[in-house]
């Protein structure tokens, strides 16, 4: 069976690798937009500000309430509609097509923003309140209370959260081939189907996702260890 | 208020929700004084600290640091509010606080959390701060802790620390919000000895304390708190033999 997997024009081991790059370049790029969401998100939950704290509660149920596969179709096909209908604006007429990759991003980082906004705002919260008193206390700006005091403090209750649903991420960037994006399960589906050997070409990309998610932890690992450093592990 | 008062407060009253607590209380420490504030849980020493910072914004009543009274103005609840942010700060950072649970900064050194608020706040050069912090961290006798983190340290070091991090703001007082509370009993003297040597060199310093040893022997005045009002006052030889509100004479004999 292996001979399937070999790298060049007999197998498909370089299509495979082609896939997993793509999966991997999705889900980091989707993962830098995510936390971009979810940070803002989380902002305006702890606003003072009513309509931005209803704003980001709408968000996060509506897109926490669908499957991940619908929010994906829904961007999708509804960027496509949008786009159009604002080409015609401009007297443009021709089909455009959304970049599939783009569409992609967009929804899973539209998914993981409003997950991660709920992890951001436990962590926000989490840092000890004191700290902050007395960060005040010396004079420091709202400002610099934030980004000297909090942010850094922040992440060591964020991360182990953010791992949790960096793997989700990471697993769902397979929905991605639904929209006909050459990502690692898509080329697993079409070799499968090309040389009729499913279970071989399934397992290996069972076996690279599982890969993917290994060498996750041991990321996750690293920064928690960074986050933490210093600080003992009963405080 | 006279001129050389380093911290004067008037008439300061502060409402939690429907519950009062301070009921018009009045004050003054002048230059290189130490004023120990006593009383039971609940009398509202620590809320009258928190209020001449303003980490708790006063419901009515006036506060002036050096002569120069905090601009507070009515919101639009008829609470008070600061009027000039730049301004609180400014007066914040001339008045280091020390916290009863350190607050130190978790995520920085020893060092950094002490070159911290004077290289951001006072914009002192990094090099100047760090050569400071070592002489202040000598002083408290924890220097060779520079490049450790706090949750490394014993509660008696990190409490030392944080008075170095007060002090290292250069402040024309120093607050002191019951800072030997949460020590194990073996741990409280080393920081009490810190902080009679502060007194000893004439540093002003308002103290919220349960150490009645401490509030004799080193204040230079003594009050009392019940209740959100001034029971007893006076130099600490006065209130200590010959008190005469009878509050402070059970507050004494309860041994707290």
């Amino acid at each position: 069976m292996f001979e399937y997997l070999s790298y060049g024009d007999t197998g498909f081991g370089d299509e495979l690798l082609a896939g997993t790059l793509l999966t991997l370049e999705l889900a980091l790029v989707s993962l830098a937009v995510g936390i971009f969401l979810g940070l803002i998100t989380a902002a305006a939950k702890l606003s003072q500000n009513r309509f931005y704290r209803t704003l980001a509660h709408l968000y996060t149920e509506v897109v926490r309430g669908i499957p991940e596969m619908l929010v994906v179709l829904v961007v999708f096909f509804g960027a496509s509609v949008l786009i159009q209908i604002v080409a015609t604006w401009f007297d443009y007429n021709e089909y455009i097509e959304v970049n599939a990759f783009v569409a992609g991003v967009f929804a899973l980082g539209l998914v993981f923003g409003a997950f991660s906004s709920e992890v951001f705002r436990g962590a926000f919260l989490a840092v000890p309140k004191g700290q902050l008193e007395a960060a005040v206390a010396c004079g420091m700006s709202n400002w610099q209370v934030f980004h000297r005091i909090r942010l850094p403090q922040m992440w060591r209750f964020a991360i182990p959260g953010l791992g949790n649903l960096w793997m989700v991420l990471l697993k769902d960037t397979s929905l991605i081939s639904i929209i006909a994006l050459d990502e690692l399960l898509r080329w697993s589906k079409v070799a499968a189907e090309t040389s009729k050997q499913p279970f071989t070409f399934y397992i290996a990309a069972a076996a690279i996702y599982l890969f993917l998610t290994i060498l996750s932890d041991l990321v996750r690992n690293y920064f928690e260890a960074k986050a933490n450093r210093g600080i003992a592990p009963h405080a | 208020m006279t001129p050389s008062a380093a911290i004067s407060i008037n008439n300061l009253h502060k409402t939690f929700a429907d519950n009062e607590v301070l009921k018009g209380v009045s004050l003054s420490a002048n230059q290189g004084d130490v004023v120990s504030i006593l009383g039971s849980s609940g009398s509202g020493k620590s809320t009258l600290l928190r209020c001449i910072n303003l980490l708790e914004v006063p419901t009515s009543g006036q506060i002036s640091v050096n002569g120069e009274e905090l601009n507070l103005k009515k919101d639009r609840h008829g609470d008070l509010e600061p009027v000039d942010p730049k301004q609180i700060s400014r007066i914040r950072s001339r008045l280091s606080m020390v916290f009863q649970s350190f607050n130190l900064w978790s995520h920085m050194t020893i060092l950094e959390n002490i070159i911290e608020a004077p290289v951001h706040v006072l914009k002192k050069p990094k090099a100047q701060a760090i050569e400071d912090a070592m002489e202040l961290l000598n002083k408290v006798g924890i220097a060779e802790k520079a490049d450790a983190y706090p949750g490394e340290l014993s509660g008696g070091q990190q409490q030392r620390v944080a008075i170095a991090r007060a002090l290292a703001m250069e402040p024309d007082a120093m607050l002191f919000d019951e800072p030997t509370s949460a020590l194990d009993p073996e741990l409280v003297n080393e920081v009490l000895q810190v902080m009679r040597q502060l007194a000893e060199e004439g540093r002003t310093m308002i103290v919220v304390t349960h150490e009645m040893g401490f509030a004799r022997e080193v204040s230079d005045y003594v009050i009392f708190l019940h209740e959100g009002r001034i029971e007893e006052q006076g130099p600490p030889d006065q209130v200590f033999e010959r008190p005469e509100s009878e509050r402070f004479k059970q507050f004494l004999s309860s041994g707290l």
